[in-house]
């Protein structure tokens, strides 16, 4: 990827912004890249905008795709993603431009406004700070994740979603499947057991709705108060609404706080009667159950696929390296389940 | 024959170092980095102390499930080759739906679960130690 300096990309940026939002002027400040985002960059700036005598200021935040990564996700159909969601009042950062033009800043990107607020989970888990938000979240992101699912992708022309075939169970166990023959490179017989117990076990799915893909605790932006923002959206796809609800349960989510299932921060009971109630639709608890054994494998895959992006040297990196060692966190999980 | 302190020593001394005198001197991703590399040197201290035992009662066990005598081998090679070969066929076994139900499938899942808690006895103890804990309660309640 071409190297931008960061006087240039403030210039590139300023000339972008003008041309796409038709304003007369602009002016970018404390451009600067934020921590975190290792398959994504985030830059963070100040954006002042001036249009026919008014002007405005907003908070910002760019996330580029790196250079060299090959990641089979599309920023243009997050920003849509994520544009159908604001527009649905489902809390995201409303989005402003897109651009998949590399003369631009080199690599696809989009720009939405910057939501303040907190992302790590462990600080949401411990800090006295987050007591009342520990109390309201689970509610609150069941509630949210029902109003994920009445998106309706065709009013918001979401048509590039990757559409699952009839059973979209089987397709994700499958793909799975697939990804990790591909990448293992010891035997797992605790995941073939796991893949035995899920082809059993495929549940029909009668509702088809737009999936986040990612939705848990560390793909949230929050307060003392509770949920401000849902991030992440470069997964979603159309799918079995259970998928969310499974993944939610997965063991890594709840980052070491083993006692509370969901998160982390509470049981599975009451976040399955939260989402009945805002959804007006019945949890399937086998269908729940089986997700959450299927997001259990797939974060063991996930594991073994970034160990190996070091091993291959696409990106050599302590961080990734050490993950190869977290896949039979995943595989005792799985035991615990399946037994 | 190398001069104490051994490799174990070595590494735990590195890790103090990291742990206690570098981490609180960084911030942000910088630290988690560094305690990311005390941890690595922590596991492979761990591994270095308890592997030997380890495998070997791994490959004895894998030749008792596939119903075969224990082969004699004594470097960690050769444990190795032998548990990675024997594991493809066990999982051979289990693609081809051998252990789905039946007597043999409760042997499968307890050598399954005994190889899998000493990869977290070196990996994550106290992943295990919790989870560990954790079954038991529920065996009370």
């Amino acid at each position: 990827m071409e190297r931008i300096e960061p006087g240039e990309m403030v210039r590139r940026l300023t000339d972008f912004i003008r041309s796409e939002g038709g304003f007369d002027s602009v002016a970018i400040e404390n451009l600067r890249r934020m921590p975190g985002g290792a398959s994504r960059e985030i830059w963070s700036f100040e954006c002042a905008m001036e249009r026919g005598g008014e002007t405005s200021r907003r908070a910002m935040v760019l996330r580029r795709d790196p250079g060299a990564h090959n990641i089979a996700t599309n920023r243009r159909h997050e920003f849509l993603v994520i544009r159908a969601a604001f527009e649905e009042r489902v809390p995201v950062p409303e989005v402003f431009w897109c651009s998949e033009d590399p003369a631009v800043l080199g690599s696809a990107f989009f720009i939405m406004e910057r939501i303040d607020g907190e992302t790590l989970a462990r600080r949401l888990l411990r800090d006295d700070t987050y007591a009342r938000a520990r109390e309201v979240m689970p509610a609150q992101l069941a509630e949210i994740l029902a109003k994920i699912h009445r998106i309706d992708p065709v009013k918001h022309r979401l048509d590039f979603l990757a559409e699952p075939g009839d059973n979209a169970a089987l397709t994700e166990v499958k793909r799975y499947e697939q990804n990790f023959r591909l990448l293992a490179l010891e035997p797992h017989p605790a995941f073939e057991l796991a893949f035995r117990w899920l082809l059993e076990r495929v549940p029909k799915t009668p509702r088809k709705t737009l999936v986040h893909g990612d939705y848990r605790i560390g793909n949230v932006i929050f307060g003392p108060e509770g949920v401000r923002s849902i991030l992440d959206w470069e997964l979603a796809h159309l799918g079995d609404p259970m998928e969310d609800v499974g993944w939610m349960c997965v063991r890594a989510w709840r980052f070491g706080n083993d006692r509370k299932p969901v998160g982390g921060l509470g049981e599975r009971e009451d976040f399955f009667r939260a989402y009945e109630k805002a959804s007006g639709t019945a949890v399937d608890r086998e269908a729940a159950r089986f997700w959450e054994v299927f997001g259990n494998l797939r974060w063991g895959i996930i594991t073994i696929s970034q160990a190996r992006t070091h091993i291959d040297g696409f990106v050599k990196s302590v961080e990734l390296a050490s993950i190869g060692r977290r896949t039979a966190e995943t595989e005792l999980e799985l035991l615990n389940l399946i037994e | 024959m190398q001069d104490r302190p051994t490799s174990v020593e070595l590494l735990e001394a590195a890790a103090d170092f990291v742990d206690r005198e570098l981490v609180p001197t960084i911030e942000g991703a910088r630290q988690f980095q560094a305690r990311v590399v005390a941890n690595v040197m922590r596991i492979v201290a761990r591994e270095i102390k308890m592997e030997d035992p380890l495998v070997r009662s791994e490959v004895k066990a894998l030749a008792r499930l596939l119903g075969r005598d224990a082969p004699h081998l004594h470097s960690l090679d050769d444990l190795h080759t032998a548990a990675a070969s024997m594991g493809e066929e066990l999982t051979a076994k289990i693609r081809a739906g051998e252990a789905d139900g039946g007597g043999w499938r409760g042997e499968v899942l307890a050598v399954v679960r005994q190889t899998v808690e000493d990869k977290l006895r070196i990996a994550n103890p106290r992943y295990l130690e919790s989870d560990t804990a954790i079954r038991n309660t529920k065996k009370e309640t």
